[in-house]
């Protein structure tokens, strides 16, 4: 999800960064949709990374002139029992149900749902906490959208055929990727998840602080560094990417770096962890960061120093530090799944690999060959540049508005206007 | 005195069309079925998408036949198809499907793709509004290109031919009949966005109007 900010900011702020004439672009857009009214439901204001996207896409959806309203339904903690259990099910995970779970869910959404007022243009209802109350607004006037954050792909097929009569009713969903749509009768937009390059995470280092962290943590700026950020997971891989770095090694002097975090109320991941550095025993030149959540220009400076970013997951979805990665120029090494197959074009802005002899090799490639990677990095900050920052997701949205208003055709011209210029 | 030419541009959302393929029959049965917007987000669109460099394989039927499929033959014949050459979608969409139909009656075996690499068939809702920029004369319109997003160029240098249903784009088209300048007409229309990204298109449109300045 999208890194966490505490300053919010401006979408001129972001004139400097994105490429010439999108800024005006979308208050153009904005402008022709309109002073609307947008209602946000979902399940948390604070925590979670739904509320962290809310919580900068409000501010600039407000500062283009649309009111904006962020409700949540509440429930007892029973209902957030039930619908974590709808959550890991979507996922694909192993779940058992009962009849009276869905009841539950039924009646609390019921009971709880927030009040839409009436004059809401928009309605866009967040995951599947909130997703049944459509059902509570049968002669509605406003277009909802429900926006789903989860990959449905593998979904539990009991959860999903209690929901989809749910979704079906909405005028449009929205997901991140075409994999994870249905088969649904409502149009399903693709909005891809977008990174905030003011944010901490992203924002431009110097060289000496980027130094100056790499010292804090322990790493000596000396040799290439080979760099994964991920939760310690089995599905990212992290021993394939230690056994990648060992067949590298044979080659090019190099550190590996495996930055994450591990929760301490997650046994998995602690497990995980242990295993990870039993595996790196005690070789310098394996350096096992198992940092805060909060540890977001830690992480800007790894990434920073990285030669080569690698990207070993087993399943992914869009991989936000993938797209980190490239909008600081550098070349990534992710494996040819999910969303990383569509952040990164092969062999012009980084490579895809299918095992972990390919992922060595194509670490070695980008080592022998500077230039190379260079221009793979190059590359990977102009695709993140044109298509998967703050603006891009505004502007995403902004149409995803207009396509609720006028939902037929798929060429259609917005009223022209006066001529300012 | 010269109708001015007015900046438009071209903004789509993607959404899925239910078509999706696992080979190459589903592939043709995809490219016969689905709505013109998804020939233009697959053929035209993916210029504007990989604007920022240029390679071989600028369609995403060639990347994906090519890439995921490892049909290297029909990859090149995909990859080298110019969608410029034709102004209506329909008579691309054809092209597309006699390339592939061609490929499908030579080939003895499909090979069939996991559904996480499927090629989904993506349509897009396209949205053209003006920018508030125009131009009366040639300082003014270099002046405006200096300004306007890719995606405007995009709309007037490629997906005008398609408006126009004419081997021209509107730039020219105005320069010709309403600056009568023929010659820098026929000069803008003959970049191509297979050998330049955007935004050198934008320079070069630049520094030739310049030149005519000059």
């Amino acid at each position: 999800m999208m890194p966490s900010s505490n300053n919010k900011h401006h979408l001129e702020d972001y004139a400097p960064i994105v490429t010439s004439g999108v800024i005006r672009e979308i208050e153009e857009l904005a402008r022709l949709l309109g002073p609307v009214r947008i209602v946000h439901v979902n399940s948390t204001k604070e925590g979670g990374g739904v509320a962290e996207i809310l919580g900068w896409f409000i501010p600039i959806i407000e500062e283009l002139g649309m009111k904006v309203d962020w409700e949540v339904i509440t429930g007892e903690k029973d209902f957030f029992t039930i619908t974590k259990k709808f959550h890991n099910a979507l996922h694909g995970q192993p779940e058992e149900f009962t009849e009276e779970m869905f009841a539950a869910y039924l009646d609390n959404v019921g009971k709880n749902a927030p009040k839409i007022h009436e004059d809401a243009d928009f309605v866009v209802i967040h995951d599947p906490q909130p997703a049944a109350m459509i059902g509570e607004y049968p002669d509605r006037k406003n277009r909802w959208a429900w926006r789903c954050h989860i990959d449905l792909s593998e979904a539990d097929l009991r959860v999903w055929g209690f929901l989809r009569p749910f979704v079906e009713r909405y005028d449009g969903a929205v997901f991140h990727l075409p994999q994870y749509t249905k088969n649904l009768m409502a149009p399903q937009f693709i909005v891809p998840p977008a990174i905030d390059p003011l944010a901490p995470k992203n924002e431009k280092l110097s060289e000496e602080e980027v130094s100056s962290t790499l010292h804090k943590l322990g790493v000596a700026n000396d040799k290439r560094i080979i760099l994964q950020v991920a939760r310690f997971d089995r599905l990212k891989g992290p021993f394939g990417a230690i056994e990648a770095f060992r067949l590298v090694r044979r080659w090019y002097d190099c550190r590996l770096i495996l930055a994450g975090g591990s929760a301490t109320d997650d046994p998995e991941s602690q497990a995980v962890l242990a295993e990870v550095q039993d595996m790196a025993g005690d070789d310098p030149d394996i350096h096992i960061l198992n940092l805060p959540p909060d540890s977001h220009r830690e992480i800007n400076a790894l990434q920073r120093a990285a030669t080569v970013v690698v990207q070993n997951s087993r399943r992914e979805g869009f991989g936000l530090t993938v797209t980190e990665a490239m909008w600081k120029a550098k070349p990534v090494v992710g494996t040819d799944i999910g969303g990383i197959r569509h952040q990164i074009i092969h062999g012009v802005s980084g490579f895809l690999t299918h095992s972990v002899e390919g992922l060595a090799y194509r670490i070695r490639q980008l080592f022998g060959n500077p230039g190379m990677a260079k221009r793979f990095g190059q590359q990977a900050r102009e695709y993140v540049r044109n298509n998967l920052l703050v603006p891009h997701h505004i502007r995403r949205w902004l149409l995803v508005f207009h396509s609720l208003r006028r939902a037929n055709g798929d060429l259609i011209t917005l009223p022209p206007h006066e001529i300012t210029e | 005195m010269a109708k001015p030419f007015q900046f438009f541009t071209e903004q789509g959302i993607v959404y899925y069309s239910g078509y999706k393929a696992d080979n190459l029959k589903a592939l043709l049965t995809g490219l016969r079925g689905v709505p013109s917007s998804s020939i233009f987000y697959h053929l035209y669109h993916s210029l504007l998408r990989r604007h920022f460099t240029t390679t071989d394989y600028m369609n995403d039927f060639a990347q994906w036949v090519w890439g995921v499929l490892w049909q290297k033959t029909l990859g090149e014949k995909l990859a080298s198809f110019d969608p410029l050459e034709f102004t209506r979608l329909r008579d691309a969409r054809a092209r597309l499907i006699e390339i592939v139909d061609a490929y499908v009656g030579e080939t003895e075996y499909f090979l069939r793709v996991s559904e996480e690499q499927a090629f989904y068939f993506l349509c897009m809702k396209s949205f053209v509004y003006p920018l508030g920029v125009q131009a009366s004369s040639l300082p003014e319109l270099m002046q405006a290109l200096r300004v306007v997003s890719p995606q405007s160029i995009f709309y007037h240098l490629i997906e005008s031919r398609l408006r126009l249903r004419e081997p021209t784009n509107d730039l020219s088209d105005w320069l010709k009949t309403q600056l009568d300048m023929p010659d820098l007409a026929a000069t803008i229309n003959t970049f191509s966005p297979y050998e330049y990204n955007l935004e050198e298109l934008r320079n070069k449109i630049i520094a030739v109007v310049h030149d005519a300045i000059q």
